[in-house]
Order: C-alpha cells, then structure tokens, then sequence
C-alpha cells in the first residue's frame, strides 16, 4: 500500500505544480490603456471599438488597424496582425491581446470579441416592436 | 399566471415525491412508495404541461410575455420558432426539466425492477426540485409589465417581437441545445444511483443498473459536444471546431469525468475493485454539471470570454451557488459516513491489479487530471480575482501545453491497456503483442517525419495516436472474432485514436492567408488555388451568397460564404463556406466587401426619404420608393419585381428634373437599370435599406458614376471581396474519430443495458 500512496502522491503534486505553472505562465493580466501603456509588456486590453474614428484593412502588411476607447474613456491606436475578427462590429467590447509599442500604438496579435449570446433588453424596445 | 401556478404545482409534487419516497427508505410503508411514484409521475405530467402551455405561448406569438417578447418575432420559420423555447436562460433550464422528466419516467421503471426506486427516486427527485426552484426564482412566465414595473402599462402587448439573434438562426440551434440538455439530464442518473447505493450501503451492485446510463450520458454528451464543434466551424466562423471557450469546456468537463468512471467500473464489476473510486467520480459527473452550469449562467467570468454571460441577477446567482453547495456538500456527507464501510476490493482483485486494473485506473486518473486542469482554466477568472482581487482569464495556450502531455499519454495507455486487459499478458507474451503495433506505429511516424513533421512533441503525439489506433485495431479484430458486442471499447479507443491524428494535422498543419478577390479577376496561388471572385446573389430577403471559384489542379469548388447585414443589432454577419475535398478542407471566411467605387469614378450617397445630398456639383433628392402594390404582389408570386427610387436631381445651376433609377429583382437574380445624365453621369440603386418597423428609417444608396472618370479609369471595376482562406488538412479525421467514439460507445450502450437487464444474481458473460 505504501509505496502506492507515496507514487500517487508525487504525481498528484507533479500535476499541481505543473499546472500552477503553465496557469501562471499564460495568465495574461486584463488592464486598461494607461495600464498597457506603463507596463510596456503583454496585456489584454480592454474597451469597445470607436466607431466614430476610422478603421481599416490594409492588405500589403494584413493588418486591421482600428481605434479602441477603454471605460475610462482614453482612446488608443490599435494594429491587429490580421483581418478584423469575425462579428468585430458586433461585439459590445473587445479585448486586444498584445503590447504596447514605442511608435504610440497598441501591437495585438488577436482580438477577442465578446459577442452578446443575448442581448439584454430594455424596455424602451417595447415601442420599437410594438 | 397559468404558467406559474404549473410550476409552483410542479414543484409542490416534486417535494412530496421526494419525502415520500425518502420516508419509505426509512420506514417502509407502502403508503410512502405509491405516494412518492404517484407524486412523481403528477410532477412529470405537470411538467410536461407547463412546457406544452410555454410552447403554444411562443408559437401563438404571445407577445406580452417578456419571453417571447425577447427571443421570438413573426418572422421566424416554425423549427426556429420552436427553438425560442430555450434561446434564453429560463427556457433552457426548462428545456433541461423537461428532459430530466422524460428520463425518469423510464427510471422509475427501471429502478423499481433493480429495487433501488425510492433512494433513486429520492436524489433524482431532488435534481428535479433544484430545476424547478431555478424555474420559480426565474420565471419564464412573466408578463412585460411585471418585467419593467412602472415602465410598462399592464395589459401592453407588442404586436411582434425582438427576434432570435441571427448567429442562433440555424439549423443547430434546433438540435444541439436539445442533445446538450438530454446529456445534462442523463449524468443525473448515475448520481442518483450512486447516493442511492451510499444510502443503501449497497455499493456493490449499483454498477450494473448504473452502468448503460453512464455510457448513454457519455454518448449524448459526445454527440453534443461535437455538434457544437461542427456548429462554431461550418456556421459561426470561428476557423476551428474548438477554441477551449468555457461554454465548450463547461460541455467538455463532465463528460471527461463520465468516460473516466466508465473505465473504473469496468474494473469493479469484473474484480470489485474501486468501489470508492467509483462512487466519488458518479457523484463528480453530477457536481461538474452543476459548477458548469455555475460557470456559464452566473455571469462570474464576466469581461473575460467571447461569450457574453449574462447576469441572471442576485438571486439566481446565489441559487446556483446553493445547488453546488447543497449537492455536492449532501454527497460529500454522505460519502464521509459510509467510507470507512465500503467493503475492501478481494484479494484476487490485488494480484491482478499490477497487470490490468492499473492501466484502467491510471487512464481515468488522467482524464479526471485533465478535467481538473481544464476547470481549473476555465475557472481562472474566479481564481485570479481571489488571488489579486482582479479577474484575468488564461490564455488558451495553457490548455494546449497542459493537455497535449496528457492526451499523448492517454493515447499510449489506450494501446498498452487493451493488449493487457485482453491478453491477462505475462511478461514476455505482453511484449510480443505490442510488437507489431509498436513497429507500425514507429513507421508511421517516420513517414511523417520524413513527409512533414518536424517537432517532437508533435511526432511523439503522431507516434502515441498510431500506435493506440494500431493497438486497438489488433485487439478489436480479435474481439470482434469472439463476440462484436464485446469490441465496443476497442471501437471508441480506434476512434480516439484517428481524432488525435485529426487533431495533430488540422490544427497543427493549417495555413492561413488573407486575400482579396476583385470581381472576374482570377487570384493565383493563394494556397496553392486559384480563387476568382464571380458576384453576389441573394439567398432571402437579408441575405447574401458571395460566390468563388476554387480551382486547385484538375479539380474546381464552387464555395459561396454568406454575409449580410442584420438590423437586430446592427451587424454584419458573416458565415463561412467549406469546400471538402476528402483530404482537407478549403475554407473561406468572408471579412467584407470593399466597393471599389471611388476608383471608378463612383461614388454612394445614403439618402433617407425627403433628404438631399451633394455629390460634386450635382445635388440629389430622394423623393420616394417606386414600388407600386402590383408589384408587391409580383414579389410574393415569385415574378419578376422592379424596385425603383424616385428622384430630384440637379446639376450644377441646371434645372432639377426627375430621374428613376430602379433595380430589378427575379428568382434571386438582381439585375440594375440605371440612368444617365447626359453623357457625364449615371445614376443606380447601390442598396435599398427598407425599415419594417419604422418606415421614415428607410433608405437608400444612391451609386453616382462620372462616367468621364470612369473611362479614365478603366481598370478599376468590380468590387473586391476580401476574405481569409484557410486550408485544414485531414479534418475529415477529427469528425470520423468522433462518430466512431460514438460508435464504440453505442455498442457498449447495447452490451450493458442487455447485461443490466439480467436478473440480479445472475453473472454476465464477460471477457475472458
């Protein structure tokens, strides 16, 4: 019975640790622009897409730059390696993943959106339908 | 007001049943059975009318239930109207009641002639009684006017509703909620069967009635968790079949749990081992149902998925709280009391354990280690806001990098645990029957590292799935020989096999390029295809089919991705289209489509009723649709319709005068009449943008072409579609693995309800 306990107690800590580890390793802290921009290292940044200010697919480099405001309300440049994500003008926020560079900009290699499964609905819709 | 009260009845019969049937535990009377059975099949039936009266509601288009109201409209075809039914989180766990009344039915039967009914009874009444206080918590029933006090006069009634979301109008979401829920339901049962067995201190025999249930939830399950892959992949355009998302994981969990006790009570029917071990994972089928469930309808991960989790309020969230709490504190009581009394596994179970029994528990060890990694990730929000006080979510390369060492094991074991449970092998024999597997295994990847693959990881994971499918392969034959009904075991770990190989060259060996297409013009080598842009024609009255040819060598594809524009919410929706060509799939993933209007000269104006603009020196005045009722009838008929756009047009200090321009619609083709002035312009309907709900919303976009410009500018013409192309080789591996799982698992579905069925007492035929 021993040496049982004793091998499946070192595989239970092995897996512990090596969780922990790789949990830790690709836990990527969620932070704002002011946040991206003092860390200068890999974030998750989040905020809703600026409409208002223009974006665009430039098919030379495959990048998608567009403009993102975060709840705090400051804006920053962002350039995704890669064509706007699917339901981009969907989301009601988005998370860009990635650094910000010196050159001013948010450098993201993939941007979630984060797609209403459901809308919340406001009664101010009844009229609308009705 | 009906509805509710066939809840609150519902709920009141589900308590009754579940006091009963637990008195007659206690006592023994046979007052409390036939009141707790009769109790149960009054909850069953009211259940069932509660869902009926939901249901005309949704298709009668009852509009003053804030239910309705929000997820169905007018518009809708039948099946998806009837999938409104769980489009939202009240009807969803209705959906799940309905299921789980549905199953036990036929586990009341079934348990009464094991003898287990009223313990069974008791805990899967419980279930029912925790779904029900979620339905009485979030009532599905309520009126507008009781939804927004005060905002909404009583009586209102929308005349239509909000509609579904457009990215669940597909032919899925008819079915795959239903197969998830059905899934949900059936890991019930397995629970009931184990606390039943606790509170019997019966914990040898539960097993077999227990056992088909298991594997039934395991292969819903799998069928479900596939379907929402094939859905995200054909429909959604994710890219992939899976993307570690907690709504897929929350899926993926249980179900790893499920196949892992599978495994374990092989060995306790056969040797009584793991009696404990078999009791804990049945109760963790259940418990991870619930904290999924937790997961994906409290709204805990809040900011941190794709998805968006919708707050369901305090009171459901401390509800789902609670049923963690209760379930899963009620079985770890009862579980603490017993343990010391589980009998000890006999002593030929402990000789044979180093030789068979070891490699089926270090196999459920693993997956139930990958569940707990993967919950752990999933549950990484919650994790990092006690730890920092600030939620984060991992990215989904922990998962890659944690599961992948563990799938590469559990592809080994699969191979080596087959040949020792079917060999009883002693050394040297074992040895010999791994052979030929392992030779084959070894030139399979050999190959493959010789054709492709370059990592070691990777051409370890190529090597462990070869040699389990050959493995497996060997072992079923020679099983198959004996008895099939026997190979069912061998049959999933085939499957298992092929799926890891799938997995390996789809999501290892994919390549990706965007590229944009301009009309007529053929695009080399993207891939290595030849792609050419031919135009856009309707599907319906929203949306659009871009079709592409797809040349590659000798062979040519026609794919036709949709994109449109939804005003539900304002979007464009855009759906992939796949051309399958046995060895890999070529998929197109349309992003937009980019009028290549301002080089030829063209531009667009977006005019409301009434409105004017200027374009260059001309001024125009959108004065109104022309599209008489004649031609409305026309449309309905399916004829030929004409679709005009009534306009003022002014050039310069000229004269205003009325122009037409109109676009002509038949059987789905369009085709443009426009109109010119003078020699120096044209003018055409780029779009019409009716409103239905509020018609002076309607527009339309006005095409103005300089034609002077435009002969200056003679190559630029057409629009450009840009789009992502993607090749997924062998893919078709990912989806055949699966069905032969679900395979295997159909065949031991069959083999143990037969055995199940046996008298008690009476010993099954079992492997030799």
């Amino acid at each position: 019975m021993k040496p049982k306990i004793i091998i499946g107690a070192i595989v239970v800590v092995g897996f512990i640790i090596f969780g922990s580890y790789s949990f830790m390793q690709s836990n990527v802290e969620y932070t704002d622009v002011a946040g991206a921009i003092a860390k200068h290292k890999k974030v998750q940044l989040k905020g809703a897409w600026n409409k208002a200010k223009e974006s665009s697919y430039d098919a030379k480099s495959s990048q998608f730059t567009f403009w993102l405001t975060d709840d705090a309300g400051r804006e920053c440049k962002v350039v995704l390696d890669g064509a706007a994500p699917n339901n981009f003008e969907l989301a009601t926020s988005v998370v860009a993943k990635g650094r910000y560079t010196d050159e001013g900009y948010f450098h993201a290699t993939e941007v979630l959106t984060k797609c209403p499964s459901k809308y919340e609905a406001q009664p101010s819709e009844l009229k609308k339908t009705s | 007001m009906i509805g509710s009260i066939l809840v609150k009845a519902a709920f009141a019969a589900c308590l009754l049943s579940v006091v009963s049937y637990f008195q007659y535990h206690r006592k023994g009377r046979q007052l409390y059975l036939t009141a707790g059975r009769t109790a149960y099949f009054v909850t069953v039936a009211t259940v069932f009318a509660t869902a009926g009266y939901f249901l005309s509601l949704i298709l009668t288009h009852q509009f003053q239930y804030t239910y309705v109201w929000e997820y169905s409209s007018r518009e809708l075809s039948t099946p998806l109207l009837v999938s409104t039914f769980y489009a939202g989180q009240e009807g969803s766990f209705m959906l799940w009641t309905l299921y789980l009344s549905v199953i036990g039915i036929f586990l009341v039967l079934h348990s009464r002639s094991k003898g287990y009914e009223p313990e069974v009874m008791t805990f899967y009444g419980l279930i029912e009684l925790a779904l029900l206080t979620m339905l009485i918590v979030k009532n599905p029933f309520l009126l507008v006017w009781e939804s927004w006090p005060g905002q909404v006069t009583a009586g209102f009634a929308p005349t239509n509703g909000r509609g579904l979301n457009p990215l669940l109008q597909n032919y899925w979401m008819v079915i795959h909620p239903q197969v998830l829920f059905s899934g949900f339901s059936s890991m019930s049962v397995p629970y009931a069967y184990a606390m039943a067995a606790l509170l019997k201190r019966d914990y040898r025999n539960w097993i077999r009635p227990a056992t088909p249930w298991l594997v039934l939830g395991a292969t819903i399950l799998g069928t479900g968790i596939m379907m929402g892959g094939f859905w995200a992949y054909e429909t959604l355009g994710w890219g992939g079949y899976w993307g570690w998302d907690p709504v897929e994981n929350s899926s993926l969990v249980p179900w790893l749990f499920c196949v892992a006790s599978i495994h374990t009570t092989l060995s306790q029917r056969k040797s009584g081992g793991f009696l404990r071990t078999n009791l804990v994972l049945a109760i963790m089928c259940f418990v991870m149902v619930l904290y999924s469930t937790f997961l994906t309808r409290s709204g805990v991960l809040g900011e941190t998925s794709v998805h968006s989790f919708v707050d369901p309020g305090m009171w459901a969230y401390w509800l789902l709280i609670a049923l963690i709490v209760v379930f899963a504190g009620l079985s770890a009581v009862l579980l603490w009391k017993r343990w010391k009394d589980v009998p000890r596994p006999p002593e030929t179970f402990r000789q044979s354990f180093y030789t068979r029994e070891m490699a089926l528990f270090i196999g459920a060890g693993a997956l139930v280690i990958a569940a707990l990694l993967i919950t752990a990730g999933t549950s990484s929000p919650i994790i990092t806001d006690i730890l920092h006080g600030k939620k984060s979510a991992v990215d989904t390369s922990y998962y890659v990098t944690t599961i992948v060492p563990l799938a590469i094991f559990i592809a080994l074991l699969t191979g080596v645990g087959q040949l020792l449970w079917w060999n009883r092998a002693n050394g040297a024999e074992f040895w010999k029957t791994l052979r030929a597997p392992g030779l084959l295994a070894v030139g399979t990847t050999l190959v493959l590292v010789f054709v492709r693959v370059s990592e070691p990881m990777v051409a370890l994971f190529v090597f462990a799935a070869a040699f389990a499918l050959f493995a497996n392969i060997q072992v079923g034959i020679k099983i198959a020989r004996g008895n099939p009904k026997f190979a069912g075991g061998s049959v999933a770990h085939i499957g298992l096999a092929v799926m890891f190989l799938g997995f390996v060259a789809s999501a290892k060996y994919d390549r990706k390029e965007t590229i944009a297409l301009a009309q007529g013009k053929p695009v080399h080598s993207a891939l290595g295809y030849t792609l050419t842009y031919t135009g856009y024609k309707p599907i319906d009255k929203e949306r659009y089919a871009f079709q592409v040819d797809v040349e590659h060598g000798a062979q040519r594809y026609t794919v036709a991705p949709i994109m449109y524009y939804t005003s539900y919410n304002d979007a464009l929706m855009r759906n992939p289209d796949i051309a399958n060509m046995y060895t890999k799939d070529f998929y197109l993933a349309p992003l937009s489509l980019e009028q290549k209007s301002d080089s030829a000269g063209e531009q667009t104006v977006e005019l409301k009723r009434g409105e004017s603009k200027m374009v260059d020196d001309l001024k125009i005045t959108f004065v109104d649709f022309d599209f008489p009722v004649m031609e409305k009838a026309a449309m309905l008929e399916g004829k030929e319709v004409r679709i005009g756009a009534k306009l003022l047009v002014k050039e310069g200090s000229g004269k205003e005068r009325p122009v037409t321009p109109a676009k002509v619609i038949k059987s789905g083709e369009q085709r443009d009449e426009p109109v010119k002035l003078g020699d120096a312009w044209e003018l055409s309907i780029a779009a019409l943008h009716p409103d239905r709900e509020a018609k002076e919303n309607s527009r339309v976009d006005i095409g103005v072409r300089n034609l002077k410009a435009a002969q200056t500018d003679a190559a630029g013409q057409g629009d450009v579609l840009m789009a992502e192309a993607s090749v997924k080789p062998f893919i078709n591996l990912v989806w055949s693995g699966v069905i032969i799982v679900l395979v295997g698992f159909l065949v031991t579905i069959v083999r143990r309800g037969q055995e199940a069925a046996l008298p008690a007492g009476v010993q099954a035929a079992e492997e030799p």
